[in-house]
């Protein structure tokens, strides 16, 4: 099962949900480079994230990397608790542009 | 008698009506088509008129010179094998009859009726080659139909006429006739359909009835490939449903797909004559017997002798070839199946080779006061550990769990602790090592893997432990059987941001132990519990009375499953202050 994308304000909001594991993480790296890769400035919504392993950070990775060496936005919007947890264990807190909802990312403008 | 005239009357209303059809759909215009053999029209329409006197009938058919003569040539001939031979008009009137001399008229008028320059580049001859085993085939069917053999003949002669028309119209198709002559009826109709947006039928019918050809010919010109053919008159219908037998049965002799059709005119046969397998072979024969002499009688040339035998032949060939062609299927199944295998156990041993090149990766030599386990979840493992002593007495470590699993994590985990076995020897800042690794990595870095990772230095003598770690899970720091504190990574994991600095900490073990552990411990199941924070350090807090060796694998020998497996990779290394009176 794929995740969504919707388009809000200039940018392509991935939708993340569930489990984000070794099995699901292909279907969240497809949807994070597939937008990146039209020229896309992305936001990854991860409100509705209840587990997200190394395989699915190494997607959000993946995404961080290629949009800064293409000049284009990358940001985590809403990141659960769990999935927070995760990323502060790594210190990717220190990496990903996170932001408390999407609506404040929104808020701000282009 | 009447009811019979009235549905001839329906047919000629209905076949009329589809004529009008035919010229609206297809923009024919009567005019459009050939000129109708006017001498020859006028005998046939005699001869279906009660009051036409065999003399009349006689001074009309002498009346074309051309005609006559090929009308006693044909009548002589030894195919309609009259009792005697007919030297003149009125003789061959009387002999004949009216229906055995108008199909006769018929015949020999439709047959000249299109030149062959009328369609240049058509080959006329082999379109009434087929005409012909069509005419012939019929003809073996008035005994199984009760209809006679003259009418069947002429029915058969003439069906497919509308697809000469259809040439004379369209001459631009010419070069599709023998594709058109090589497919089976339905296969050549559809054909016809896409060439000509019209079929043969359809023009034979328009044809006919513009000519003003006796009805039940029209019909069964008009009629053979339909399934309506039932609402004419009930012989009608039976030509009908002759002309479409006749048609496969010469098909078996023009298509390619021999045995397919063979099979198809059997059951099309059986279908509107009740006839056995063997019968519709017997028949199929008889049209290769009288082929001939039905090509003299007509004045018409056979290109190939045909003969049912060698048709036959060439079908059970087709079949020994479709059953050969079975068996190299399955012969190329089992074979496709052994390669399988045979891959996979090539797979499997280059597996085997992967996993003890990784061994290889882990240290070979114990260190005091220093015991690390590898447990993998799958044949290769994207967890690993080091450790190896410095000239001074000191021990460099690490512990790094490569982000995802497989081949891939593998091979980036090979690579990473052979960076650290390189690099850690020249370089004893556990942060410096660090920021080193995590430049190398990235700059290779594929689809946003990364590496979490801890390295420290350890001093045996001091007790002290200097310690940097990249986005890995917290080392813990415990005395006895009391946790003292948890070392959390002050940076992210490697190969992500080039740019990273890695800051050291000092942990002083004060006589106690430093646990470093991959996620796969934490999440490690004992019975249906996963261990996580609180149920690790009960777990290291149950053995530590233990020496690190047997310690570590007390606690593997907890976290495994009956068989002895692990759901993720799992690494553990321990660090202890083994000095005496701490």
């Amino acid at each position: 099962m794929g995740f969504p994308v919707e388009k809000k304000q200039g940018f392509s909001v991935v939708v993340l949900n569930g489990d984000v594991d070794l099995s699901r993480s292909p279907d969240a790296r497809r949807a994070i480079m597939k937008s990146l890769k039209k020229m896309h400035n992305v936001l990854v919504d991860m409100s509705a994230v209840d587990y997200i392993d190394s395989s699915g950070v190494a997607s959000l990775v993946e995404g961080f990397q290629y949009a800064r060496s293409n000049s284009l936005e990358f940001g985590l919007t809403g990141v659960s608790e769990a999935a927070m947890n995760v990323l502060r264990l790594a210190r990717l807190d220190q990496v990903f542009p996170i932001y408390a909802s999407l609506d404040e990312r929104l808020a701000t403008g282009a | 008698m009447l009811g019979v005239w009235k549905t001839r009357a329906r047919t000629r209303m209905h076949n009329r009506l589809l004529m009008e059809d035919a010229f609206t759909a297809h923009g024919i215009r009567p005019s459009d088509l050939p000129a109708p053999p006017k001498d020859a029209i006028r005998v046939v329409q005699a001869c279906s008129r009660s009051d036409t006197g065999s003399r009349d009938l006689a001074a009309i058919v002498a009346n074309d010179p051309v005609l006559t003569a090929e009308l006693l040539r044909v009548a002589n001939s030894a195919f309609f094998g009259l009792a005697s031979q007919v030297r003149s008009v009125a003789r061959a009137v009387t002999v004949l009859g009216d229906r055995a001399l108008r199909n006769l008229v018929l015949c020999i008028a439709m047959r000249d009726a299109l030149r062959a320059e009328s369609i240049p580049g058509f080959d006329i001859d082999a379109f009434w080659e087929d005409a012909l085993l069509r005419a012939v085939a019929a003809r073996s069917l008035a005994a199984p139909s009760g209809l006679d053999a003259d009418e069947c003949f002429t029915v058969g002669l003439l069906q497919d006429f509308g697809l000469l028309v259809m040439f004379y119209l369209q001459p631009q198709h010419v070069g599709e006739w023998e594709r058109l002559r090589r497919s089976e009826p339905d296969a050549r109709r559809e054909l016809e359909q896409a060439l000509f947006q019209t079929t043969h039928d359809e023009v034979g019918l328009a044809l006919a009835t513009s000519w003003g050809l006796p009805e039940d010919l029209a019909t069964a010109m008009g009629h053979h490939h339909r399934s309506n053919a039932a609402q004419s008159a009930p012989q009608d219908a039976l030509l009908c449903r002759l002309a479409l037998c006749a048609d496969w049965m010469a098909a078996v002799y023009r298509c390619e797909d021999k045995r397919g059709t063979i099979q198809r005119t059997r059951r099309v046969l059986h279908e509107h004559f009740a006839t056995t397998d063997d019968d519709c072979d017997q028949l199929l024969k008889q049209v290769t017997e009288s082929l001939s002499e039905a090509a003299s009688a007509m004045g018409m040339r056979i290109s190939l002798p045909v003969d049912f035998e060698q048709v036959l032949r060439e079908a059970n060939l087709r079949l020994v070839e479709d059953n050969l062609s079975y068996q190299e299927l399955t012969w190329r199944l089992e074979q496709a199946l052994l390669e399988r295998d045979h891959i996979a156990a090539e797979l499997q041993k280059e597996l085997q080779l992967a996993r003890e090149v990784q061994k290889s990766l882990l240290p070979a030599t114990r260190s005091r006061g220093i015991a690390g386990l590898n447990l993998s979840a799958r044949a290769v493992s994207g967890d690993f550990y080091d450790y190896f002593a410095l000239a001074d007495g000191r021990i460099v470590f690490c512990l790094a769990d490569v982000s995802g699993k497989g081949m891939q994590a593998a091979l980036l985990m090979a690579k990473t602790a052979s960076l650290f076995r390189c690099l850690g020897k020249g370089v004893s800042d556990p942060g410096k090592l660090l920021a080193m690794l995590n430049r190398e990595i990235f700059e290779t870095s594929v689809r946003g893997m990364f590496v979490t990772m801890q390295a420290g230095v350890f001093d045996p003598r001091r007790g002290q432990v200097l310690l940097s770690s990249a986005g890995h899970p917290p080392a813990l720091h415990m005395i006895g059987t009391a946790s003292v504190s948890a070392f959390p990574a002050q940076a992210p994991p490697l190969g992500i941001n080039p740019d990273t600095a890695f800051p050291n900490e000092t942990v002083e073990l004060r006589g106690g132990c430093l646990y470093l552990y991959t996620d796969g411990l934490l999440e490690a199941r004992v019975g249906e519990q996963r261990l996580q924070g609180d149920g690790l350090a009960d777990l290291l807090r149950r053995h530590s009375h233990l020496p690190p060796d047997a310690r570590a694998r007390a606690i593997a020998g907890a976290v495994v499953d009956n068989s002895g497996g692990v759901e993720d990779d799992l690494t553990l290394l321990i660090i202890e202050d083994e000095r005496p009176h701490v």
